[in-house]
């Protein structure tokens, strides 16, 4: 099976990472694989009927745990090719006709916390964790950046990602990472579906336009800057600090 | 009227004028300017406080009323606005240890750091367009912190906000409930990021600058700013020594009498 699988029932497409077993860490194939199914989404968009709505998901335990770092190490090539693929696929999938919802189920972090700012609307669950532990690796989490700025605004941004760490779903809602939380699992899995039939009943056109206007007012159309981010990210990954910092997270191997 | 202590990696810069809590002076200002730059490109964080009971006051006014041509308040709002730069220059994280009250121009230097510690009554705001004074020099730095519509209300309307509801628009970053936990709160906060990756601090707080133009260095992009208001400052400048400032602040002094 693909890394990344797309269905589509009516007005509702459904986008899931699924390489499970690395809690859906985002390496150099599941960015392929995801920015393939954006395509695919992106070719549906024009075309009536075509989607309103994707719900961007995780198979197992975590949505999403971040950069794949362990690929970095010793490889200097593969810094500027991870981040720059992921700068593309956030690119790519904020560029999408329709409305896309994130489902935070257990842990969105670093470049998977990204990915949900990315999405237009993102819910989680109380006990999930969502974050930018970056610094805390000595890396910088500069690709994500612009998309945190405009899901939260530079203040906040300069707080959460300056700060490291991880914060609770709960934490995230109240700091407006995340637009909602809720208390269990069913919960969350309840107010998606809740969520994603309320938008689909909305007018294809009107959402698509309302959308592309928001993506204008808020500079999410500035290619450079994020292509930019993926250049400083790399950058500091590539630098003594980070390389220790990362052998002595992930070890030598 | 500054002091300078540093351990463990951890500059801790205090405004020193307790007896009139800390009002800022030009010569204070540019000390300030220079120690933020100096002590913190050899610190992890910087932590920065006021002595006493209040962190600052704003400018001394005592200064300009024997300045009427506004030359004071001019080198005044020019140090506030060096002193600003100086922080967003600095390469490491800025914590203003905001206890009781900052005002005017000491609530600009909570909006300059990058995190403020309040306690939950603490007093933010700027009263100063009573004076005649345009805030505007705290706009830069102001508005990409709360927003554009709180930096709006906050600077068109001289009341004066609570720590809480500055937390609330994310002018304060962590909130304490006693005044007396503020600086112990902003200690544990700059020992806290000390601990991160140097380096990976200085390049994410670097681009967070370009993306909110409250940057020095480099620029990127459409966000390619590169400076800390040069037109709010110029803006405050345009007032200074005029005739309705200069009728205000009479007032102030006569109602204070």
């Amino acid at each position: 099976m693909s890394l990344a699988t797309l269905e589509v029932h009516d007005a509702v497409a459904r986008l899931t990472l699924r390489r499970p077993e690395q809690r859906n860490a985002l390496s150099v194939d599941l960015i392929t694989a995801l920015r393939e199914r954006v395509a695919e989404l992106a070719k549906l968009g024009g075309s009536a009927p075509a989607p309103r709505v994707l719900i961007l998901e995780g198979e197992g335990r975590a949505f999403c745990a971040g950069m794949d770092l362990k690929a970095v190490l010793g490889d200097p090539a593969m810094a500027p090719r991870l981040l720059g693929g992921l700068a593309e696929l956030t690119l790519e999938l904020r560029a999408l006709p329709m409305v896309a919802i994130a489902k935070v189920t257990g842990a969105a972090i670093g470049g998977g916390c990204g990915l949900t700012c990315v999405c237009d609307i993102s819910l989680t669950h109380d006990d999930a964790k969502v974050g930018f532990p970056e610094v805390d690796l000595s890396v910088c989490p500069a690709v994500v950046a612009p998309w945190v700025v405009r899901k939260v605004g530079a203040g906040r941004a300069r707080q959460i990602l300056l700060r490291g760490g991880l914060l609770s779903g709960a934490e995230g809602a109240a700091l407006g990472l995340m637009d909602r939380s809720l208390p269990t699992h069913d919960a969350l899995h309840e107010a998606v579906e809740d969520l994603a039939a309320r938008i689909a009943a909305g007018g294809r056109l009107a959402l698509a336009a309302t959308k592309r206007l928001l993506n204008q007012l808020d500079g999410s159309d500035d290619a450079d800057i994020v292509r930019h981010g993926a250049t400083l990210s790399a950058q500091v990954v590539a630098s003594a600090e980070a390389q220790a910092a990362l052998r002595a997270r992930f070890g030598d191997g | 009227m500054i002091r300078i202590a540093e351990q463990g990696g951890i500059g801790v810069i205090t405004l020193h004028r307790p007896d009139v809590r800390n009002a800022l002076t030009p010569g204070m200002l540019e000390e300030l300017a220079a120690q933020t730059a100096e002590v913190g490109a050899r610190s992890r964080c910087l932590v920065l406080a006021g002595e006493g009971r209040v962190f600052c006051a704003g400018f001394d006014l005592a200064l300009c009323r024997e300045s009427p041509d506004g030359a004071v308040m001019r080198a005044l709002l020019t140090g506030l606005d060096a002193a600003v730069r100086a922080m967003r220059a600095c390469p490491c994280p800025v914590v203003a240890a905001c206890r009781g009250a900052a005002i005017a121009g000491g609530c600009a230097l909570v909006a300059g750091a990058d995190f403020a510690v309040a306690d939950r009554a603490a007093k933010l705001g700027y009263p100063v367009v009573l004076l005649g004074v345009s805030p505007a020099v705290s706009g830069p730095t102001l508005a990409p912190r709360v927003g554009a519509g709180p930096a709006r209300a906050r600077m068109l309307d001289p009341g004066l906000i609570s720590g809480e509801e500055a937390a609330r628009i994310g002018l304060v970053t962590d909130l304490v409930e006693e005044p007396g936990a503020v600086l112990p709160a902003a200690m544990a906060l700059a020992v806290e990021l000390g601990r991160k990756g140097p380096h990976a601090l200085a390049a994410t707080k670097r681009w967070l600058g370009a993306l909110d133009g409250t940057g020095t260095g480099e620029g990127a992009g459409g966000a390619a700013g590169g400076n800390v208001g040069p037109d709010g400052l110029r803006v405050s400048l345009g007032l200074a020594g005029g005739v309705e400032e200069a009728e205000l602040l009479e007032k102030f002094w006569s109602r204070r009498g």
